[in-house]
């Protein structure tokens, strides 16, 4: 619904330090007196979320003077994209953030930008997904799921996100791993995570995918049962990850943070050092507690190598589905 | 606790000093960013998310159920007013409440709105103190097959009244379905009508076609017809609804509250098809169906109020007993319980029975307070129309400006806005209906994307829409809409 | 889209003077005529862009092709039975708003026109306030206002009011501007 925004900081900058006035943490050395932050999102959305926890833990903290906000929103980031190329090329103090659905939609819409045309600082955080059934379900654990999957791909409807995001790349990876083609799965979109829950809870559908927060409550009330997670590491104590079950898949709605394009190796050193600070400080720490974000700090050269994975695997499944 | 000892409880807690407080500024801000376009409740509470971080619980979220309820107050007036709809549950108002304005009765336009929306806001937060854990479950058994058979009945209703020329009501709502095409295809994720233009792939805001319909639409032709030297005279007419405007009121306040609160409860329903449902229903029941579409039915504004009050009563349903966010203004809400670190979910009414309480209360509080804060506002209101013709299609404009470039920051916007304002001058000439569009491209993309949905879960299977009892039960009833006026008066002929 | 062209030139009003009955209805006529193949046209138009739209091996039952041509060919048939009925006669001749219409005002439609193309030519350089106001005082000049700086006064205040209510009360920014730059 909203799209395109472009967002100032100002009521941020109004009413925080009215309110707060609390807990002021140590002051760090000023890095830049005003940072620019680029979301190619709507406001109120997972990217526009990020880019304000970095601005309150960071202006709190005194690393950055004054924060600018830009959103544009649109076709899961591309619509953004070729904008902050080419405005913020090679300028310093201004970061993007974005994250894996942007992989899936540069791929999908054949925008002619993409992420290998902005510079990669870091990962910051992620959310693993999540395979679950309706609670009263015949499907009692992933092998079930997956011998299911295997003999009637066509008769195991899943519920999941628009077609071609993450969820959907979930479960075409896990048909691969059976020997099926991703393109035999029976996936049914929806447009959010309210009408798919639904589904699920009601059982119109068989299983379900999504991110770990969007299901975690359900779970616990009993009215959906945990298959398996996605993550490298288990995101809830007893529902086991699929590479502990055998099935070499992780993936994650990662978000991060980018640099303009052909920026100085100083100017990347730099905005480096900037995340690596706000990341080491405590207020972080509290911040991702307090929104639910599992940490996935990854710097530099490691994440430039993760983003080159994530975007094989994501092509190959998209390649097989007919979306590129 | 039970439903009576919660309220009593939450009633207690919402009573203070403070938490009235909050109530009022929610109460305020809501009414201020429902008359502003293009701003709806969702981004208010998004950039409302950071005080989360200072405010207890109770009092964040007494704040944003005044910013939602009060949202819905406020849209009607601009709608009614201006002809420009704020967010996409007055568009149906517009219809009947701008010809109602300009026929000398904005003041009882606004008011059965007002009082519309109390009534209506009323039933349903009863409906969600007492009936909404029940409401919810039976919900849930509505899938996809049901949501397009729900759709099947709409079109039916609709298609029954699409104005004076078939034809051309069925060019209107063709041109509706088609522009509900544009964008990413959900179900396949191909990019479908957007002739290679990126903005296209989300698709074209239903708030911006309406505008666009109705605002420049109307102001385009104005301009070719104006005659030179001659003013326009407005009247501003009596504020007051007379005896008559409440008789008539009554029924459609109820009608649409009932028709309302269950759309607003299912996952998939929203506060559009009950708006266009309570609209249509009180045209064919009205004793004055000669008023619509020409003077402005004080039915087609008192109606559809009200349904869109009770759909967003009905919508805190599901995301307070469920956790399931059904609108972006609840999947916002949701993310707020969540930096407070309370899981929204079926355990909230158990875990966190004192805020869901003391919330429900307030929204009996907020309801009472928008009531008591809009009325004294019509007078004031109604002036607008006392704007001279220049300065007022003017600001009109600038207005619409503000609701589509003011949050997209996108000129590809404001050529869809011109472009569909002068389609819309052309279909003012030659009496195309503008009320198809809006229900097409409404209908359409839910109806289509439902459809899709349960073929692609009963493998192919089209008897699916039939095999399923509810389904079944749902076309029927469209069924008997379609023939049954036919084979009544074939009957009533024959005697 | 389509249906920008101009109809108004084939539309003598009434008030044209005296004008032929005859005359008028078959300019009447034929300005049904045209919006019945711009219909038709715009059917085609859906029917063009559902054939382009690429065929996925995506195993869905129903493909992202078949509403599109459903819509498309509905809106063929509407526009084919629009175009029939002009060619017996048409519809225009038969409402009376038609019939009672002062003639087309070039000048109001003109600055109008002028209005939104001001608007749309100058948000992205000058921003919101100063584009707004520009259009502002331009649709209030078409509509009969003699006094552009008084208009340019309110339009000026109208807009920078919304544009400080957004900024500063929400917090979002209408457009990035000179003005909005200043501030």
């Amino acid at each position: 619904m909203l799209r395109r925004t472009l967002l100032s900081t100002a009521l941020a900058a109004a009413t925080l330090p009215l309110l707060g006035g609390g807990a002021r943490a140590q002051q760090q050395q000023q890095l830049y007196s005003s940072l620019h932050v680029f979301i190619p999102a709507g406001p109120g959305g997972g990217w526009d979320g990020l880019g304000r926890a970095i601005e309150q833990v960071a202006r709190q903290a005194g690393l950055v003077g004054n924060f600018q906000f830009e959103n544009v929103g649109g076709a899961g980031g591309t619509v953004g994209l070729p904008r902050f190329i080419s405005q913020r090329r090679g300028r310093e103090g201004s970061i993007l953030v974005g994250g894996a659905v942007m992989v899936g939609s540069v791929l999908a819409n054949k925008s002619p930008f993409g992420l290998k045309d902005v510079t990669p600082i870091a990962r910051m955080t992620t959310e693993p997904g999540i395979i679950v059934v309706p609670a009263g379900s015949d499907i009692k654990d992933l092998q079930g799921f997956l011998d299911a999957l295997k003999s009637n791909p066509g008769g195991t409807s899943v519920a999941g996100g628009s077609a071609g995001g993450i969820d959907h790349i979930v479960l075409g990876l896990l048909l691969k791993s059976q020997g099926r083609s991703a393109k035999e799965a029976s996936y049914v979109a929806f447009a959010g995570g309210g009408p798919a829950q639904a589904a699920i809870l009601g059982a119109q559908v068989k299983a379900g995918i999504s991110g770990v927060s969007e299901f975690a409550e359900q779970i616990k009330a009993g009215r959906m049962r945990a298959l398996a997670t996605t993550g490298e590491t288990r995101s809830l104590p007893d529902v086991p990850t699929l590479k502990e079950s055998g099935i070499d898949i992780t993936l994650g709605n990662w978000r991060g943070v980018f640099g303009p394009p052909g920026i100085k190796p100083e100017t990347r050193e730099g905005l480096v050092k900037f995340v690596t600070t706000l990341h080491g400080l405590p207020a972080w720490k509290e911040m991702m507690e307090r929104q639910g974000w599992e940490d996935a700090f990854l710097p530099g050269e490691a994440f430039e190598a993760y983003l080159k994975r994530d975007e094989a695997a994501t092509a190959e499944v998209l390649r097989e589905i007919g979306l590129i | 606790m039970d439903a009576w000892s919660g309220l009593a409880f939450g009633f207690g807690n919402a009573l203070t000093i403070t938490n009235l407080g909050w109530a009022l500024l929610g109460c305020f801000l809501g009414t201020a960013i429902g008359v502003l376009p293009g701003i709806g409740p969702a981004l208010t509470i998004a950039l409302l998310l950071p005080i989360t971080f200072q405010v207890s619980a109770t009092g964040a979220f007494i704040l944003f159920c005044g910013v939602f309820y009060g949202a819905m107050y406020g849209g009607s007036t601009t709608s009614i007013l201006l002809n420009t709809p704020g967010e996409s549950g007055s568009i149906i108002t517009a219809l009947e409440g701008a010809k109602m304005a300009r026929n000398g009765r904005a003041g009882p336009a606004l008011v059965t709105a007002a009082v519309g929306s109390f009534i209506a806001g009323t039933i349903g937060t009863l409906g969600l103190s007492f009936l909404g854990p029940i409401v919810v479950e039976l919900a849930l058994k509505l899938g996809p097959a049901e949501y397009f058979s729900l759709m099947v009945l709409c079109f039916v209703t609709v298609s029954a009244v699409l104005g004076g020329s078939a034809l051309r009501g069925l060019a209107s709502l063709g041109l509706g379905l088609l522009i509900g095409l544009v964008g990413i295809d959900l179900q396949t994720g191909q990019p479908r009508l957007t002739f290679g233009i990126p903005e296209l792939l989300d698709g074209i805001d239903v708030v911006l076609v309406a505008v666009a319909l109705f605002a420049v639409g109307e102001t385009l032709y104005l301009a070719w017809r104006h005659m030179e030297g001659k003013q326009e005279v407005r009247e501003v007419g009596r504020l007051m609804m007379t005896k008559e405007d409440w008789k008539r009121s009554t029924g459609p306040w109820f009608r649409g509250a009932l028709l309302g609160f269950p759309f607003g409860v299912m996952p998939a329903g929203g506060t559009e098809m009950p708006t266009m449902l309570s609209y249509y229903a009180e045209r064919k029941l009205s004793k004055h169906p000669e008023e619509f579409g020409t003077t402005g039915a004080i039915e087609g504004v008192a109606g559809p109020e009200a349904a869109n009050n009770a759909a967003a009563a009905g919508v805190l349903v599901p995301m307070l007993t469920l956790g399931l966010p059904t609108s972006a203004t609840a999947a916002i809400m949701l993310s707020a319980f969540q930096s407070y670190g309370i899981q929204p979910g079926p355990l909230l009414f158990t875990s966190q029975g004192e805020l869901v309480w003391t919330l429900i209360a307030s929204l009996y509080i907020a309801n009472i307070m928008l009531v008591v804060l809009n009325l004294p506002l019509v007078g004031l209101w109604a002036r607008i129309l006392k704007i001279p013709t220049p300065q007022l299609y003017a600001g009109i404009l600038v207005f619409a400006t503000i609701g589509t470039y003011g949050i997209s920051n996108s000129v590809v916007d404001l050529m869809l806005l011109y472009g569909i304002g002068i389609i819309a001058m052309f279909m003012r000439r030659f009496e195309f209906p503008q009320a198809p569009v809006v229900i097409g491209m409404i209908l359409g993309p839910m109806a289509e994307q439902a459809m899709r949905q349960a073929l692609t879960i009963s493998q192919g299977d089209w008897t699916t829409f039939v095999t399923r009892p509810v389904s079944l039960s749902i076309l029927l009833l469209a069924l008997l809409g379609l023939v049954g006026p036919r084979l009544w008066a074939l009957a009533a002929r024959r005697s | 889209m389509t249906g920008t062209t101009g109809e108004p030139g084939t539309m003598p009003g009434p008030a044209d003077a005296p004008v032929p009955d005859a005359r008028m209805r078959a300019a009447l006529r034929r300005s049904d005529l045209v919006v019945g193949g711009l219909v038709l046209l715009l059917g085609l138009l859906c029917l063009w862009q559902a054939a382009i739209i690429p065929t996925t091996p995506l195993y869905a039952q129903v493909g992202p092709k078949f509403t599109p041509y459903l819509v498309g060919g509905m809106v063929c048939v509407v526009g084919a039975g629009l175009t029939l009925s002009a060619w017996r006669g048409g519809w225009s001749h038969t409402l009376p708003e038609v019939a009672e219409a002062p003639p087309t005002n070039w000048r109001a439609l003109g600055l109008l026109g002028a209005g939104l193309v001001a608007n749309l030519a100058l948000i992205d350089t000058l921003g919101f306030v100063f584009a707004a106001t520009a259009q502002f005082v331009l649709v209030a000049a078409a509509f009969g206002s003699r006094h552009p700086l008084r208009d340019f006064g309110i339009g000026l205040a109208v807009t920078f009011g919304a544009y400080l209510a957004f900024d500063k009360l929400l917090g979002v920014n209408i457009g990035a501007g000179i003005l909005e730059g200043i501030l």
